[in-house]
């Protein structure tokens, strides 16, 4: 019996300034096939469908259980984890391409570093050390442990951004994902210490105010955080913020 | 983040002032213009009077300028500007959020055209002075009934979308049940702003006045 076959187009770029090319595969189908699994393929054989041999191509990957973000790419046009995203629900043939928002370095792998850089300028992280023990912080009610979880569970992958119509060239916008953890941060009892910091950060160019709520980050999130709530919460605290230091000429 | 970018808190309040224009005096404004206007729905004399009583207004050209001018201006300007910094993308991302997102945009910009344009017929063309029989005159012609259509119902969608994007954006509405109740809200505000212009522009068109009923 022979084998049963589905084709994998990639848009492949060899550096960010070389010319583009489509190269077409076509692999051999095995049941519960994930697009990693095609990738590895390839890599083992990388001949295209007529034949010509190619190379591997480059990818960013590493949980395989979409926990950690780093494959994220476009498939069949939508911005997604490349780990669970399997051969049997997807469309064939199945189109693979980079995420556009960010800086391309190779084939599928772009640099989400902006992301980082975000994440650092907003002070999304809790200091807990000082040159000197600080000690225990105040305790977190359970009901705030709650409405955090599922903001922890950012996985910073950048589908949000991908989608978003304000996360481009012409403009700096930080994205959901950096705003959400300003939220998940400001929660947090000692976080809430450095809130001030956070909010003026969202105040500066690319902050809270870049969000024109066309909504498409919270339909691409693969954790299913809810953003759009993170945003019009953030929006809140940035506003009272501004208002009440404006008020005492802070 | 580039660094030549200017860490300054500007963009930030005329961001915060353009979305506060658009609800007051603007929106507020939408609503009580197509208030007055009804009174065309009543009687000639009824909608002379009133129109008459906002024509006579103290201080006037200042208060057009301060309540009107300035903030329209100001509210399609930096609107544009905004604009301008986005890249929709509702054809690979079909939402509806994604789409009232450009709607939106075209329809801030049809809004901007038809208000440009009214107010050049109707204040400055006329010098300030609007009387009944001569917006009745205006709307025997069709094309300013279309003009009117395309116009009302472009304003009344931005009002009622801009609602729903103002109570997300001013952190009133934060849980997805309140920003879906803030929806229902400006589409209601929308709808019954659109209805309210059509009938209006009918009324002047046909000389047709279903609210007269009340009049001895």
């Amino acid at each position: 019996m022979a084998d049963k076959t589905f084709i994998v187009r990639i848009k492949r770029q060899q550096r960010p300034d070389e010319s583009v090319r489509w190269e077409e595969y076509e692999l051999r189908y095995r049941p519960h096939m994930n697009v990693i699994i095609c990738l590895r393929d390839i890599a083992e054989k990388p001949f295209t469908r007529s034949g010509v041999e190619s190379t591997p191509v480059s990818y960013d990957a590493n949980c395989l259980e979409e926990v950690c973000g780093a494959c994220a790419m476009l498939i069949n046009g939508t911005a997604r984890q490349a780990c669970t995203a399997l051969v049997d629900d997807l469309e064939k043939p199945i189109r693979l391409e980079p995420l556009t928002k960010f800086p391309l370095v190779r084939d599928l792998v772009v640099d989400r570093s902006k992301m980082f850089e975000d994440l650092k300028r907003t002070h999304c992280w809790i200091p807990i050390d000082g040159t000197y023990d600080i000690g225990e912080g105040p305790r977190m009610a359970p009901s705030v442990q709650e409405k955090g979880y599922p903001l922890s569970r950012c996985i910073t992958c950048g589908n949000c951004l991908e989608v978003c119509p304000k996360v481009n060239q012409r403009d700096p916008f930080v994205g959901a994902a950096i705003v959400s953890q300003v939220r998940l941060f400001n929660m947090h009892p000692t976080g809430a210490m450095h809130s001030a910091e956070r909010l003026e950060a969202l105040m500066l160019p690319g902050g809270i105010a870049d969000c024109d709520n066309a909504q498409n980050c919270v339909k691409a999130c693969p954790k299913g955080i809810p953003l759009t709530e993170s945003l019009a919460a953030v929006n809140g605290q940035v506003l009272v913020h501004a208002v009440k230091s404006w008020l005492r000429g802070e | 983040m580039p660094a030549a970018a200017p860490e300054s808190k500007t963009g930030y309040i005329l961001d915060k002032l353009q979305s506060l224009s658009g609800v007051v005096p603007i929106g507020a404004y939408l609503v009580d213009h197509l208030w007055s206007n009804s009174y065309a729905l009543v009687s000639i004399e009824k909608y002379n009077q009133v129109s008459g009583e906002l024509q006579t207004v103290p201080w006037r050209i200042g208060v057009e300028a301060a309540v009107l001018w300035i903030p329209l201006l100001f509210h399609s300007l930096y609107g544009m500007y905004i604009w301008s910094r986005g890249k929709s993308n509702a054809l690979s991302h079909p939402w509806m959020s994604n789409w009232m997102y450009v709607l939106q945009r075209w329809t801030g910009l049809l809004a901007f055209v038809f208000i440009g344009w009214h107010l050049y017929t109707e204040r400055f063309g006329g010098h300030g002075v609007t009387r009944y029989a001569g917006v009745a005159q205006d709307m025997t012609n069709p094309w300013y009934v279309i003009a009117y259509l395309v116009g009302v119902t472009a304003c009344s969608f931005h009002l009622g979308n801009g609602l729903w994007n103002f109570a997300c954006k001013w952190g009133i509405a934060i849980t997805p049940k309140a920003q879906h109740a803030a929806a229902w809200f400006g589409a209601a505000v929308g709808v019954g702003c659109t209805l309210a212009g059509i009938v209006v522009v009918l009324g002047f068109h046909y000389a047709w006045f279903p609210l007269g009923g009340y009049v001895q």
